[in-house]
């Protein structure tokens, strides 16, 4: 990247932003595919629909022309940060013209479909192109130092910037569920439709976050946490009402929270106690079995039949033990000696669950028939009625998985801020040191290990009657990558990191069916290119972010606050961080 | 007494292949101090390489031939392997020589699952195992032991051979040859070792291509003895190679062979003779390097691990 910015001078900033704008505003309105594609009309397609009907232009292209538009306000306003966030713009762009252009040549059968086969059609190129000298515009103007807005608010306007933003977010969620619709054969063009939004989405998070306003925001519900927490779960709890409320979307939204809660157990273990755990997803097959033993399903062995939360916390210790076991080698193996140690456990796992270990798995049977969770008389899969709105089937589950997140999230976020927490960040950071001031590492490790596995546990259970059938399938090598990656893409040690890396890694390939062959080869490829080039993640703890990118943590380079403290010697000290070597 | 024989010499078999394999781990190690999981990748990718070679390259004319197909298939194996070694050196851990130890360790994980998957998709018909061609003669060397006799199929036999005499050679080349110093130069001391004029990039390239080349060899031999191949053969085979090397003690070439062995034995006879049988082999070999691991992660003949910043 610096050396393609290097051919770019401050001068060429302006007419490449103007020229990058009206392109991406130009192609979205121009034809995008030359003829109907082989599975019918690609979605907001093609011909000269624009001067046919200029207000109905929707899906793709309205994005690339929202997208074109603000580019093009901001290139011209006086906006603080400006630099930041057409960066934003500019890469959203980018990916929504690239996704489309690809898939339209990919269905279409190569460039014909994108330039002059029946008629010509370069609404795509155009908007690359566009979106490529934004991009080029942004870097050559210079990327600005972070903008901050003022955060000391009065409390109630606070409240209702905080309200806004987070029905916002909802709606977000909600768009981000929906987008695309359902994959699969009825639906071809799902996935496209889907990464597309995904690209919007996060173009325009960059450049929501480039001018300054999503670190606001997270600053403010920081101020005001209660209010947030509660808004926010309310907030949750609304996403039956809005258009993601199908039976369809519940499960699926009831899935990733179960993987969201394990995936930030993990994160406890990796992100915060910095030891890897490559054997994690033993512990949620543990607590799933565990449960499935305790529901009383007819494969059990056990024949005791338990009321759910019950089974669920038993499940959650049992597990909790087995990782206090795993963990207990910390004590005298450390690094990767360790993350070996622990892909030896989950191996040992699997085999036994394969093989039936005391009739308790059911071996390649499995265990089927578990029952769904009932309570107060209601079947946790039934339909409800709430206030007179007919909601979904799986509702239930849902409701039940986001108190998971919640409930575990918060006792992440205190874990983290306790002296627990900074023991093992100490330990992270430097074992011998924190050895040294007085932390006995050894009682602290086990107890990450425990504290993740209790954790997985407990959504093992949850997974079990959700799912109805236990089998070790579910358990294996792979899945601990899944979720290893999906805290790694999140950001290390980062709350809603992993709660975003892991609904990123269980939409897609629910979304992208007909690429589902190829799911496990792109985790591998992003594992390395994440490692590569963002080794913070998407959503990066602030401390983390000193130590992985060489950033102190109000996201400027190392190397700048370095110098600016020796030019000014009375500045605010600057948290430590340790730069890359 | 017969099954016990004929149990060890299957033993000694498959701690030849690991071996083979578990060279390139040490050796990867004992320079950059990186756990290569993906080297178990490279072996699978070597077998693969091989079978494409008898398949596609090899006239069909030669097939009778063993003198010809084993040879061009192991270097075919061996070319495809170090091709895909050098490519993940160059490209994957390079650029992370000096980024905290955790970043290497979660990239090879990356590289191990992504070459499983690309040959699982892009390798015709992948996606189950797939039959390996026997490639030497047939028959075998027939032991008469007490109350029966031990049968070693002659493929086993020379896979026994080739893997010590690739052994014996690469620890005469690391001891003796002037690249062969200057790889334990850079084991010992990188930097120390550029101050010397060894050029450390050069030398990592030539130990991850030597592994990458025992490897490949490992995995044609392989496939010709167990007449299949499939894409978990890595996964599997590599972490029993990893077992080795630590139990031999990382780091240490020798050791590296003897824990092979051990490694094959305990497999073979685990599953004969512990309980649960063979469904639970794998079983003991993780457990043995958990204790390992545990009780002595230096290996029996390594020196204690430094302590690394």
């Amino acid at each position: 990247m610096t050396r393609l910015t290097s051919y770019l001078r401050p001068g060429m900033a302006l007419p490449l932003r103007v020229a990058g704008s009206v392109l991406v505003l130009v192609g979205a309105l121009l034809p995008w595919a030359t003829f109907v594609l082989n599975d019918g009309p690609y979605p907001a397609k093609s011909t000269l629909q624009f001067f046919d009907a200029p207000f109905e232009v929707g899906g793709f292209r309205l994005h690339m022309a929202l997208l074109g538009l603000a580019a093009l306000v901001v290139t011209f306003a006086p906006v603080p940060g400006r630099g930041r966030i057409l960066r934003g713009l500019g890469w959203g762009a980018v990916l929504v013209s690239a996704v489309n252009v690809l898939f339209i040549a990919y269905n279409g059968g190569g460039l014909g479909a994108v330039t002059v086969a029946d008629m010509p059609a370069f609404g795509g190129l155009v908007a690359l192109l566009g979106g490529l000298a934004v991009l080029a515009g942004a870097y050559a103007g210079g990327i600005e130092q972070p903008v901050h807005l003022p955060t000391g608010l009065n409390r109630f306007v606070a409240w209702a910037v905080l309200l806004v933003s987070f029905a916002g977010l909802l709606m977000m969620v909600a768009w981000t569920l929906t987008a695309g619709g359902q994959g699969g054969v009825a639906n071809p063009y799902a996935g496209a439709q889907f990464l597309s939004f995904l690209g919007f989405a996060g173009g325009l998070l960059a450049a929501l976050h480039g001018a300054g306003v999503l670190p606001w925001i997270s600053r403010l519900s920081e101020d005001h946490r209660p209010f947030s927490i509660v808004v926010l779960l309310g907030c949750a709890l609304a996403l039956p009402f809005t258009g993601a409320g199908t039976d369809y979307w519940m499960t699926v939204a009831a899935n990733i929270g179960v993987y969201a809660a394990t995936a930030i157990g993990l994160n406890v273990v990796v992100g915060l106690a910095g030891m890897l755990d490559i054997g994690y997803v033993a512990f949620l097959g543990i607590g799933a079995f565990v449960a499935a033993n305790l529901s009383g399903a007819v494969a059990a062995k056990v024949d005791i039949t338990l009321p759910f939360p019950v089974a669920a916390v038993i499940a959650a210790v049992v597990a909790g033990m087995f990782g206090s076991v795993v963990g207990s080698p910390t004590l005298r193996v450390r690094g990767d000696y360790l993350a070996i140690v622990t892909l030896a456990f989950g191996e040992i796992f699997v085999r036994s669950a394969q093989n039936n270990i005391g009739g308790l798995t059911g071996g390649p049977n499995a265990i089927p028939g578990v029952p769904q969770v009932s309570m107060f008389g209601t079947g946790f899969s039934e339909p409800i009625t709430l206030g007179g709105t007919k909601l979904p089937s799986g509702v239930l589950y849902y409701f039940l998985t986001v108190l998971l997140v919640a409930l575990v999230m918060g006792m992440f976020a205190n874990l983290k801020n306790s002296r627990i927490g900074r023991a093992w960040i100490a330990i992270r950071e430097d074992e011998d040191v924190a050895k040294a001031m007085g932390i006995s590492t050894g009682r602290i490790k086990i107890l990450a290990f425990t504290v993740g596995a209790t954790t997985a546990g407990l959504s093992g259970a949850v997974f079990a009657h959700k799912l109805g059938t236990v089998s070790y399938e579910s358990f294996k090598f792979l899945e601990s990558v899944t979720l290893i990656s999906a805290v790694i893409l999140g950001g290390m040690g980062s709350i809603p990191g992993a709660v975003l890396g892991a609904s990123l890694l269980f939409v897609l390939p629910e979304k992208l069916r007909e690429f589902s062959d190829y799911r496990l080869l792109l985790f591998g490829l992003a594992l390395v290119l994440i490692m590569r080039f963002r080794p913070q993640g998407l959503v990066p703890d602030r401390h983390r972010r000193a130590e992985l990118a060489g950033e102190d943590i109000e996201g400027r380079p190392l190397e700048e606050t370095v110098s600016e403290q020796a030019h000014l010697p009375t500045a605010a000290p600057v948290l430590p961080g340790e730069a890359r070597a | 007494m017969t099954t016990l024989l004929q149990q060890i010499a299957n033993g000694i078999v498959l701690g030849a292949v690991i071996g083979l394999v578990a060279l390139g781990y040490t050796m990867v190690y004992g320079i950059i101090q990186l756990i290569n999981f993906a080297h178990g990748e490279v072996f699978m990718v070597g077998a693969y390489g091989g079978l494409a070679t008898y398949t596609w390259i090899l006239p069909h004319s030669m097939r009778g031939h063993w003198q010809i197909t084993l040879p061009a298939s192991m270097l075919g194996g061996v070319v495809v392997a170090v091709v895909v070694a050098v490519i993940m050196e160059r490209f994957a851990y390079r650029p992370l020589r000096n980024a905290p130890r955790l970043a290497p360790l979660i990239t090879a994980l990356g590289v191990s699952v992504f070459l499983q998957e690309a040959v699982r998709l892009f390798y015709p018909d992948a996606k189950s195992a797939r039959p390996f061609p026997a490639m030497f003669v047939g028959g075998g060397l027939r032991l008469p032991v007490p109350g029966g006799q031990v049968i070693l199929p002659w493929i086993r036999v020379a896979l026994v051979v080739i893997a010590i005499l690739l052994a014996v050679a690469l620890q005469m080349y690391v001891n003796r040859s002037r690249m062969g110093r200057a790889m334990r130069a850079t084991a010992q001391d990188r930097d120390t070792a550029r101050l010397m004029g060894i050029d450390p990039d050069r030398v990592i390239v030539l130990t991850f291509v030597l592994g990458a080349a025992l490897a490949g060899v490992g995995g044609v031999l392989y496939g010709a003895y167990q007449n299949t191949i499939n894409v978990d053969m890595g996964f599997q085979n590599g972490i029993f190679a990893f077992t080795a090397a630590v139990l031999g003690g990382i780091g240490s070439l020798r050791g590296a062979v003897i824990g092979a062995f051990a490694i094959g034995l305990i497999k073979t006879l685990g599953g004969q003779y512990l309980p649960g049988g063979t469904q639970y082999d794998y079983v003991w070999i993780f457990v043995v390097l958990i204790l390992v691991l545990v009780f002595r992660p230096e290996g029996l003949f390594g020196e204690a691990e430094k302590v690394r910043a």
